[in-house]
């Protein structure tokens, strides 16, 4: 054999390789596409976070869509509406002992995927162990001070501190009812030693133990969770056989999934990817508004900026900033702007509110109120903000630039600081940030969870104490029963918080998510769960 | 190779990966991030009580080197500890991430040595022909390309654009993977005589591999091409085809065995970066691998899985340095006699 020969014989290795790999793809490339199958549907989205789908534990962005659709809790909310509780396992129920307890009414004849009827010893068992767990849902739970079974369909919740709500918290998947016959079976404690002896979440990862339309077949971490139809359920069956949420960390890849149909909605899409998606045929956009925000914490203290410990230089930045060309320009117009830190659609706030007190920019009043502060050439800061991270589909750091270009204008400059986001919200909690840009979302439906936290541990935040009279207002605003009253109780709050000017709300996004039109009856919720999936439907 | 040097190198080894644990366990803890703000929501971290018990589950209420003295504890027990972030032990999660990372970095490292071998053999054998401009200019652009956007790129090609490549994912949606017994697909296919999941995680491993070993490939075609250039000028190449040795085996036996060396050390290293670092191509391709675990649990400092995670690189590092050592035997006979 000649060096030709040894040359030919690896051009014949090279080409075979070609061939094999070529043979490889046509032979499985295309793959078994069943998305638009009018049995299965399927979402793509990133489940990376979800670390359980023990109802009681989980307490993360994206298992609710699926805890939703194999738990129920007693009441819910439909999307659009976070004012009005809705009955679900529960048909009716009263507020008894002065306002110190409310008692359920149980629907009957509903059994779980279990074949067990629903009792309310059921529900005593969930809301006692979601309270003994310690868990991070816990906190939830907190006010609940005790349970009690009336009769097999009666139940007796006593609240530890009256003057707070609790049916706004029920709807969470958190107080999701499950089967406490089979989760003593697997273990699960409802005794204040849960914490450390429960041992059922093992069991609850793999199997649920609902009353939803869908039943948990399989989770495989960070690859799929796969639903069926429950054969038990209490109203018309789910529409799908099986339902798979597809784990697609990239939204870029879900884009491409969508568009190819292996996919029947991506969740996960930007401002950028959902505007390429229009006009693509087969595929729509279902947006739905979000009781999220973006906000600016500015901090009062001295020792961190002295220039920000003066409420009127606080003032000043907050009539510099350009919300409009924020909310149109680098998110499309997909967002809207409450008054101060109650988002529009909960406790009396709304859009009008917040062109009536709210801020705006006005560069001539922020000049103002600079020279009143002592600044009249204006001063620096520090504004961190957490990197790699977006909401609503833009990420903190072109919000920070825009910011930063505005101040500008009236010669404040803000020193960007991008933060990794654990070493951010670190900082940010203990209170040793300046200026920082972060989020906020729901742990449930209630104005208290926004007001409550800006007297308390956001306050801390930004070493700001309130004063005693806004304290007192909030918690009045928060026990009084009627909705009018306690309405007209968050707007008088938000008007002085908005004067304080710690808090500056930069947006309320809308959410939204891409769908093909193999599927119909999708909407978008903000009340923790994204969309009801039993709404879903086939086209 | 004595037994000995192997048993030493292989203590020596181990020493340093339990080192590198402390190492990552020090700088971890220096680092101004509270693992407890870092897991817990907004409202659960301002109760007290809450965070008490979340600081005494995962024993971040005792002092460091507690903490560590229960790591190597556990440790020598097998046992990894429990991840924060995922709520289970370590070694289920690397048991359930490292098959898929295992099988992808396999792949690629025996598409990037089928390929950049032969490629780098004929370009230096046919040096500055279009051949070798071919070889090296294809290296050149696999070593260039960034991974996340060759990765996406070959993804909207063949899979969006071509429609000839199957889904992102390790498996087509809804195909219920094999029988779990090592956890590679492929395998574990095999193992149950289900060839139709075979052919499907094939598929699906083909693209992600080609996108990982492009890098490797393009680095192999570049070092066997300059390895062999440096060996084809040696005297006894040229005495050995003065003596008349057919051409197959000077170029084989002669000069491609003493330039596998440095090949072989390569690759080594590379196929050791392909097992702990595709994060990107993991992501783009929806596969739940280790280097996308190592990568979230640092984001959200989770102790138990990072220092899991850095024994685990270690010790793919020790295996396959051993077995990179071993070969240099089998290639060249007088690394034995030294």
């Amino acid at each position: 054999m000649n060096r030709g020969d040894g040359i030919q014989r690896l051009r014949v290795a090279a080409l075979i390789l070609g061939v094999a790999s070529a043979l490889l793809f046509t032979a499985w490339g295309g793959g078994h596409a069943i998305a638009g199958a009018k049995t299965i549907l399927i979402l793509g989205t990133d489940i990376s976070d979800t670390n359980s789908l023990d109802p009681q534990r989980q307490f993360v962005y994206s298992a609710p869509i699926t805890e939703h659709a194999v738990y129920e809790t007693l009441v819910t909310m439909t999307p659009g509406n976070y004012k009005d509780v809705k009955p679900l396992l529960a048909t009716r129920w009263e507020t008894v002992d002065n306002g110190g307890a409310l008692v359920f009414h149980l629907r009957p004849n509903v059994k779980f995927v279990t074949g067990n009827p629903l009792t309310a010893d059921d529900v005593k068992f969930t809301f006692e162990r979601l309270k003994y767990l310690k868990d991070d849902a816990s906190a939830l739970a907190e006010n609940i001070a005790r349970v009690d079974v009336i009769d097999p369909l009666t139940v007796k919740v006593t609240l530890d501190d009256k003057t707070q709500p609790l049916l706004p918290f029920l709807i969470a998947p958190n107080f999701g009812i499950v089967d406490s016959k089979v989760v003593r079976e697997q273990g699960g404690l409802s005794t204040p030693d849960a914490d450390k002896n429960d041992k059922a979440t093992t069991y609850l990862d793999q199997r649920s133990v609902g009353t939803g339309p869908y039943t948990l077949a399989r989770w495989s971490r960070s690859t799929e969770i796969e639903l069926v139809r429950n054969p038990n359920y209490w109203r018309q069956p789910g529409a799908f056989e099986r339902v798979l949420i597809r784990h697609i960390p990239d939204s870029a890849t879900q884009v491409l999934q969508l568009k190819r149909g292996d996919i029947d909605a991506a969740l996960n899409l930007t401002f950028d990817q959902l505007n390429a998606l229009g006009g693509t045929p087969a595929i729509s956009i279902v947006k739905g508004q979000s009781l999220d925000f973006m906000y600016i914490a500015f901090t009062s203290s001295p020792a961190l900026s002295p220039p920000l410990s003066n409420k009127l230089a606080r003032q000043a930045l907050m009539y510099a900033i350009d919300y409009d060309g924020i909310i149109k320009g680098l998110i499309g117009g997909d967002a809207i702007r409450p008054a101060s830190f109650i988002p529009v659609g909960l406790g009396g706030s709304t859009t009008d509110l917040t062109r009536e007190f709210g801020y705006r920019q006005d560069l001539e009043k922020a000049r103002a109120l600079l020279s009143q502060a002592g600044y009249p050439n204006g001063f620096s800061f520090d504004l961190s903000y957490g990197s790699g991270a977006d909401v609503g589909g833009v990420s903190y750091e072109v919000v920070a630039q825009k910011v930063q270009a505005d101040l500008a204008r009236v010669k404040i400059q803000a020193n960007l600081k991008p933060m990794e986001q654990g070493n951010l919200r670190t900082a940010f909690r203990k209170g040793d940030l300046a200026a920082t840009i972060t989020f906020w979302n729901p742990d449930a439906m209630d104005p208290s969870l926004w007001a409550d936290p800006t007297v308390q541990r956001v306050a801390k935040r930004v070493r700001w104490e309130p004063d005693p009279s806004i304290v007192s207002l909030v918690k009045q605003a928060n026990g009084e029963p009627n909705t009018q009253k306690r309405d007209g109780l968050y707007v008088q709050f938000q008007k002085l918080l908005s004067d304080q000017a710690n808090l500056c709300v930069l947006f309320q996004p809308m959410y939204s998510h891409a769908i093909r039109d193999s599927i119909t009856g999708y909407q978008l919720t903000a009340a923790g769960w994204q969309a009801d999936l039993y709404d879903v439907k086939p086209r | 190779m004595s037994r000995n040097y192997v048993l030493a190198r292989v203590g020596v080894t181990l020493v340093m990966a339990l080192a590198a644990t402390l190492v990552v366990f020090l700088v971890a803890h220096f680092i101004p991030v509270d693992p407890v703000q870092a897991q817990l929501g907004d409202l659960a971290s301002s109760k007290p009580e809450i965070v008490a018990r979340y600081r005494a589950h995962w024993g971040l209420d005792k002092p460091l080197w507690e903490q560590y003295l229960i790591f190597l504890q556990r440790l020598s027990r097998g046992d990894l500890g429990q991840s924060i972030a995922t709520r289970r032990s370590v070694l289920d999660d690397i048991k359930q991430y490292a098959p898929a990372t295992f099988e992808l970095a396999t792949l690629a490292i025996l598409l990037a040595f089928s390929v950049g071998v032969p490629l780098g053999v004929l370009a230096a054998i046919k040096r500055d022909s279009w051949l070798d401009h071919l070889a090296r200019g294809t290296s050149l652009v696999g070593v260039a390309a960034p991974t996340f956007w060759l990765a996406f790129i070959a993804l909207a090609l063949f899979y969006g654009g071509l429609e000839i490549a199957p889904s992102p994912g390790r498996l087509d949606a809804g195909a219920a993977p094999p029988p779990q017994v090592t956890g590679l697909y492929l395998i574990d296919s095999l193992a149950a005589g289900d060839l139709r999941t075979f052919g499907n995680a094939l598929g699906h491993l083909l693209l992600p591999s080609i996108v990982l070993a492009a890098t490797t490939t393009g680095v192999i075609t570049r070092t066997t091409r300059a390895s062999m250039l440096d060996t084809l000028g040696q005297d006894y190449i040229r005495t050995a085809r003065a003596k008349g040795v057919r051409e197959r085996a000077v170029l084989l036996r002669h000069a491609l065995r003493n330039a596998l060396i440095p090949i072989f050390t390569l690759g080594g290293v590379a196929y050791a970066q392909l097992l702990s670092g595709a994060v990107m191509t993991e992501t783009i391709f929806a596969f739940p691998g280790m280097g996308r675990y190592a990568f979230q649990s640092a984001v959200v400092l989770d102790f138990p899985a990072i220092s899991g995670m850095t024994l685990v690189v270690g010790l793919t590092y020790l295996i396959v340095n051993l077995v990179v050592d071993l070969s240099y035997a089998a290639i060249d006979p007088r690394v034995v006699r030294r």
